[in-house]
């Protein structure tokens, strides 16, 4: 008798305690982790959603940039966080496949997806020195002289170079592919012609198209870009190539259910706001409100897409 | 441009809105860039949000003034206490420190600030006349050019190194193996990290520096406080040097503002690279080299000029072709992005205002914060010196380690400055210059990436003497380098045919 009112009434202080707590999260300011330095993509982005966040659940949400370990030091901090929604972070592309090839990476489920940002497609952009008019000469020339054409991407591990590794697996070519320490080195070297393409994304090289200093070649996406509605995608051009980086929001592992869906509806409905995605769309940043579900089958698709890439390219050091 | 356009632009930039924008942002960029380890790019990216709502041309306006006062700021720190604030201040303290421990920090603070006055508005005139120029050539900037400058950038330093050249030597090549620290930028692999995850990032430069100068400093004078003598001495010395005294360092101000504003303009060079080759450039140029580091004006003036002339340099890759030159403008491209501007070729033509309101806007920026800092800024800088010594000590330290820890939030950048701290003052010590080892930690990846990346692309080392712009710095780098070996060559010779 006494352990079973012991036992109802730990039962019933427990969902008190629940649905206080659902009730009253977030109390406090939230803490939100970019795993890259400030001025980035990562960060921008970051930083708007944050902002308007913030006004959404009604408590600061504080950002804190790290740097370090091409993004990884950011994902540990967060991982190791207490999962209780007062810790939540950008994901990106890269930290999908730092699990493969760092030594002590985190991996996806050390992390819950709270919702989708959206897709950052690859694209082809050749100089405009360069003999390359359309995507069919790029492919056959790359295949007359495998390995000599350099390509400007990321180092190893990084988006574009992902997306120029996914490329040449697609479509069979060897490229040289040349590191550069992020996207604006490698437009540099573009436009300086140190490299004849590059596979940073569109809205980098949108501008020097437009000035006829490079030409975008194609899209890596299943649809066209929505600032570049006349360059078509590899898709509409016989080749299939989907790559890029993507974003999403993630916490740490075992987040109460209830505060994750306080999160995910709050972000989706912040994601969702006309006012945000005309204020990301003019940054040019493409947005695609996705819910904790649809946002996991996406990274888990990316993951599934990549390994046997990454295997490919020599980069695993940690197998699946 | 029509003559009506300009005017309202003018008439715009100096309405009551924009000054008083402007002062705030000078303000906030005065506090935030004295603080040890905040960033002038942490600045520009914590006032980010509130550029949101606001027009393009104040957004500019308040985001220019922060970042032009916070890349003057960053010599306060390193004055006063001899923490670098910012990687531009890396080098100022080595004079400006020494200067303040002399009884000068005024007169210090005070060369700084007209050095980076100076060296602002050559900069902004760079930017004015010459940016599609200087575009080009920043473009044909490429991966053998860059490696061929940093070459050039060692030479200097071993060459201006003070005191014994071996164990200048020896300190750049420590320098150069701790930049080698961190993931492979080519392959991607970590090297020399300890087996520990945590320096796969290698080690960042400001708790380098934040150790090596401003721990070693704390530790000396813990040593040196026996015998009494005050590290920062409380004077009522004068502020503001005489005119004859500044018209002397006329020529170091054109000569290293010029070297800030080329360098700022060439992508992802940074100010750290421009205030090494000021000071070594000075120091080789100086008839009497041994004085630097002993805490001279000159000392001041080099760098602050520099890396102030750096901010209208970083200018010009951003305007021209929409391309950060570093991570400072890449939140300035964040600022225009947000307001639906694409930076880039098509910026002159379909936006020539906004291109004249940023010129102004960055002019009312260096007037504002010569204006606020000549008047508040040194008076209440100053004030710091009156703190009594052992809380003073105490309170650096604490700076030091929490600077540190701010660059990215890690704990190991924490040990980092406490292990360099050792170091540095092992080499107080021991006589060994611990400039050269900065001076390789800051050059020694950046010639590593772009000599591997030469190799990668065009598969030859001959590539070096193919192209004009690396040959030449070659030629130059393997001159200065032999110059001295020949000097002692010859002048052995000369003995031995008096002894015959």
């Amino acid at each position: 008798m006494k352990l079973k009112a012991t036992l109802g009434a730990a039962s019933l202080l427990s969902t008190l305690a629940v649905s206080a707590f659902a009730q009253t999260f977030p109390e406090g300011p939230i803490t939100w982790v970019v795993n890259w330095p400030a001025g980035g993509g990562q960060d921008t982005t970051s930083r708007m959603v944050a902002d308007h966040l913030s006004g959404a659940l009604g408590v600061p949400v504080v950002i804190e940039n790290y740097d370090g370990a091409g993004g990884l030091t950011g994902m540990r901090e967060l991982a190791k966080a207490d999962a209780d929604g007062y810790t939540i972070g950008m994901l990106g592309a890269s930290s999908v496949i730092q699990q493969y090839t760092t030594d002590e990476p985190v991996m996806m489920d050390q992390l819950d997806v709270l919702s989708f940002f959206g897709p950052d497609p690859g694209a082809l952009t050749v100089g405009a020195g360069t003999a390359y008019q359309t995507l069919d000469d790029y492919v056959s020339a790359v295949k007359e002289a495998p390995g000599d054409v350099p390509n400007g991407n990321d180092p190893p591990g990084g988006a574009s170079y992902i997306s120029a590794a996914i490329m040449e697996s697609a479509l069979g070519l060897e490229l040289n592919k040349v590191p550069y320490a992020g996207y604006a080195p490698t437009v540099t070297a573009l436009l300086g012609g140190e490299v004849e393409s590059a596979t940073v994304p569109l809205p980098q090289v949108l501008e020097h198209a437009v000035s006829g200093d490079v030409r975008i070649l194609g899209v890596m996406s299943g649809a066209r870009h929505f600032l570049a509605p006349d360059i078509p995608t590899f898709e509409e051009q016989g080749y299939d190539v989907l790559a890029g980086d993507f974003r999403a929001i993630v916490a740490p592992a075992g987040l109460p259910a209830d505060v994750a869906a306080i999160l995910s509806e709050a972000l989706i409905e912040v994601l969702s706001a006309e006012e945000f995605i005309t204020l990301a769309n003019t940054a040019g940043y493409m947005i695609e409100p996705l819910g904790a579900e649809e946002a996991s089958a996406r990274i888990t698709a990316f993951d599934e897409q990549v390994y046997p890439v990454l295997e490919e390219a020599g980069l695993v050091t940690n197998p699946k | 441009m029509t003559y009506d356009l300009l005017s309202t632009i003018i008439y715009n930039l100096f309405s009551p809105y924009m000054l008083g924008l402007a002062l705030i942002g000078v303000v906030l960029g005065l506090v935030f860039g004295a603080l040890p380890g905040v960033s002038s790019t942490m600045a520009l990216a914590v006032m980010l949000p509130f550029t949101y709502g606001m027009e393009t041309a104040p957004a500019m306006v308040l985001m220019l003034a922060v970042f032009f006062s916070s890349v003057y700021a960053g010599s306060v720190s390193a004055i006063l206490l001899n923490i670098p604030g910012t990687p531009g201040a890396m080098i100022t303290l080595l004079d400006g420190n020494a200067m303040a421990r002399e009884g000068k920090a005024a007169e210090a603070m005070a060369y700084a600030l007209i050095a980076s006055i100076f060296g602002g508005i050559i900069g902004w005139i760079f930017l004015v006349i010459l940016a599609p120029t200087i575009a080009t050539y920043a473009l044909q900037f490429g991966s053998p050019e860059y490696a061929a400058v940093v070459l050039f950038g060692l030479a200097l330093v071993a060459y201006a190194s003070s005191g014994d050249m071996l164990r200048g030597l020896a300190a750049g090549a420590m320098g150069l193996i701790i930049g080698l620290v961190g993931r492979d930028q080519v392959t991607d692999v970590p090297r020399f990290t300890f087996g520990t995850a945590d320096l796969q990032g290698g080690i960042d430069i400001i708790p380098l520096a934040i150790g090596l100068f401003g721990i070693a400093e704390v530790l000396s004078l813990l040593i040196r406080s026996k015998t009494d003598t005050p590290a920062v001495a409380v004077s009522r010395a004068r502020t503001w040097p005489k005119f004859s005294e500044l018209l002397g360092e006329l020529p170091t101000v054109l000569r290293s503002s010029t070297i800030g504003t080329f360098v700022g303009a060439i992508p992802a060079a940074g100010s750290a690279v421009a205030v090494a080759l000021a000071y070594a450039c000075e120091k080789r140029l100086s008839k009497s080299p041994e004085k630097f580091g002993t805490g001279i004006p000159r000392g001041v003036v080099a760098p602050e000029a520099a890396n102030n002339a750096c901010v209208g340099g970083a200018l010009i890759p951003m305007l021209t072709l929409g391309i950060p030159g570093d991570s400072i403008t890449a939140v300035l491209i964040g600022v225009l992005l947000l307001h639906g501007l694409r930076p880039g070729p098509g910026l002159f033509e379909n936006q020539p205002d906004l291109v004249v309101t940023i010129y102004g806007a960055l002019f009312v920026a260096i007037l504002l914060t010569a204006l606020v800092a000549g008047l508040i800024g040194i008076p209440v800088y100053r004030k710091i010196l009156a703190i009594p010594q052992r809380l003073l000590t105490a309170a650096v330290l604490v700076l030091c380690l929490l600077g540190a820890y701010a660059v990215r939030n890690a704990v190991v950048d924490v040990w980092v400055a406490i292990f360099f701290g050792a170091v540095g003052f092992a080499f107080i010590r021991l006589n060994i210059p611990v400039l050269p080892l900065a001076f390789g930690a800051v050059l020694g990846p950046l010639l590593e990436e772009n000599l591997r990346r030469t190799l990668i692309i065009h598969r030859d080392v001959s590539v070096f003497f193919e192209r004009p712009i690396s040959l030449v710095l070659v030629c130059l780098s393997l001159a200065i380098l032999l110059l001295p070996v020949c000097i002692m060559g010859l002048s052995y010779m000369r003995k031995r045919r008096i002894h015959r």
